[in-house]
Order: structure tokens, then sequence, then C-alpha cells
């Protein structure tokens, strides 16, 4: 080896794989300056008319991919679980200081728009850039919002259990009902006419899938929060 | 024009991260990383990915750097 010994070769190749990285991005984006772009995905849009919703990206997570956004949201189910059982051990114990005066104010201003914007997302994600991940999210960031401002707030572990076995039960319900009324798991079995497109009732289950994505990713992701914050005092 | 932008970004993103990754205090590390997530949101945006903008922005610069945070606060003084 001619390396210097403190030097080992794991960071070296790490060095390697991240110039060999930078070239390629490199490479993509001076072939690809967004004049080119605007051609991409004609052939999916073409396709993406046949179930009538907007959003091209949506009819793909949704509709196309349906089962891999399944398996999508069990992976975060199990992260909850495996979060929720790592930190079980731990005393339950709450944030000792009070918060700013000036936090738990504009908290109290900012919590429903947030909550209001989240839901926004989470509805019109079959017709504007969105959908059930990102709202859901946006959701728990609200939840996390009033957990740092509000010392003595937690959410109810009853509603989330409720919230997230509805969500569940109802995704893999909506898939079997499909299967049933057109062999396909997931297929489109509500009307869903090109003549609506852009229409909020458009699109058949696909809004409706997405808002059960979105009520299963928000609660989920403000249990993770919730144990993050309020479990690990004492490690 | 826009190669422009996409230029001066790429290059930002590149200075933010190599100043995050070279930070001795992890608290700074972690607030340049929030500044990287927000230049790639700045990329996906212009080329025109609108949703990949939008999980970035909420995901990678938010969530993830906030439970980054939480868990630098209870490590305390052992990190």
């Amino acid at each position: 080896m001619s390396f210097k010994r403190d030097v080992p070769t794991s960071t070296m190749s790490g060095f390697a794989l991240s110039a060999v990285l930078v070239l390629t991005f490199l490479n993509i984006l001076l072939q690809n300056i967004p004049s080119k772009i605007n051609t991409a995905g004609d052939a999916l849009l073409q396709l993406n008319a046949s179930q009538g919703v907007a959003n091209a990206v949506t009819t793909v997570v949704v509709y196309f991919r349906g089962f891999d956004t399944l398996g999508e949201i069990a992976v975060l189910f199990i992260a909850a679980l495996g979060i929720g059982l790592m930190l079980s051990k731990n005393k339950h114990c709450d944030i000792k200081a009070e918060s700013n005066f000036m936090l738990q104010t504009a908290s109290r201003l900012l919590f429903p728009i947030i909550m209001l914007f989240g839901i926004y997302v989470m509805v019109y994600g079959h017709l504007s850039p969105g959908g059930g991940f990102q709202g859901g999210v946006i959701v728990a960031s609200a939840v996390l919002l009033l957990l740092i401002s509000h010392k003595d707030f937690e959410v109810p572990h009853s509603v989330i259990v409720m919230l997230e076995t509805f969500a569940g039960v109802s995704y893999v319900l909506i898939g079997l009902i499909g299967l049933l009324v057109l062999d396909k798991f997931l297929g489109n079995f509500l009307p869903n006419d090109i003549s609506n497109m852009g229409l909020l009732m458009s699109g058949g289950i696909i809004p409706i899938i997405y808002i059960i994505v979105g009520i299963k990713v928000g609660s989920e992701m403000s249990i993770i929060v919730q144990n993050l914050l309020k479990r690990s005092e004492n490690v | 024009m826009i190669g422009f932008i996409i230029l001066v970004t790429f290059i930002g993103i590149i200075t933010i991260a190599f100043a995050s990754i070279i930070q001795t205090k992890l608290s700074d590390a972690i607030i340049l990383f929030m500044g990287v997530g927000l230049g790639t949101v700045v990329l996906f945006f212009i080329f025109k990915a609108p949703d990949v903008a939008l999980t970035e922005a909420v995901i990678g610069a938010g969530i993830s750097s906030l439970i980054f945070l939480m868990a630098l606060k209870h490590l305390g003084e052992k990190a």
C-alpha cells in the first residue's frame, strides 16, 4: 500500500465513489439543459389520461405502482414499531423546561395554518403537486410544533391506533374490492371518466387512496416524533 | 440564463456540503445539511419535478434535520 497508514482504504474508496457520482451528475446536467427536457414523458402522459387524473406522478404512484405504495407504508409502519419498541423501556418523562412565551403564542397562530396546508396537499394530490406522503409529513410537523411548544400536550394514543388501523385496513379492502370487480388488485372500480379531469371528484379510487396514505403517514410520523421527543430523556 | 442558475446552485450545494462535513460543532453541521436540502429543492424545481421538490423540502430539509437535532440534544456531552 502506498497510502499513509492513517488514511484507511475505506475513506479513499469513499472519496473515489463521491468523485464518480459528482462526474456522473455533472454529465447529466450538461447534457440536459432544460430546453431538451420539455419532451420527456410524453408517452407517460398519454398513458396517464386513461385514468382521468391531472397529475401524472399521482397516477404512477397510486395506480400503476399501487402495490409498491402499500409496501412503502408497511415499511414506515415497521419503522414506527421499531422506534416504539426500542424506546419503550425508557421511563416516560415530560420536557422539564417551560418553552418560550413567543413560541407558545406563535404556535397557536401557526398550528391551524400548517394543519390546513397539510390537509390541502393531501386532498388535492391528484390535481396539483403533492399527495399523501408529503401532506402526512406536513401534518406531523404541525404536531411537532405543538409538542415542543406545550410541554404537557400529547397525542392521544387511542386516536393514533384507531386512525392507523382504519387507514391500513381500508387500503387493503379497496384493493380487494378492485380484485373482485375488475380481476385486478387495486383496480379502479369507481367512475373515472376523462371528461371530469381537473375536478375535485375525478379519478375514481386514486384520490381516496392518497387520502388514506396521508392519514397513515401522518399518524405514524406523529407517533415517531412524539416517542423521540418524550421518551428518551434518560438513556 | 437558467443554465447559469443551475450551475450556481450546483456549486453552492457542493460548497455547503463540504462546509458541513468539515465542521467540528455538530449543530452547525446539521444546519448546513438543511442548506444542502434547500439547494436540492431549487434544482428539483428547475428540472420540472415539483412533487419531488415538495417531498425533499418537507422530509429532507424539515423532519430529518429536526430528528438529527433531537438526537443531538439527547446525546448531550457524549457527542
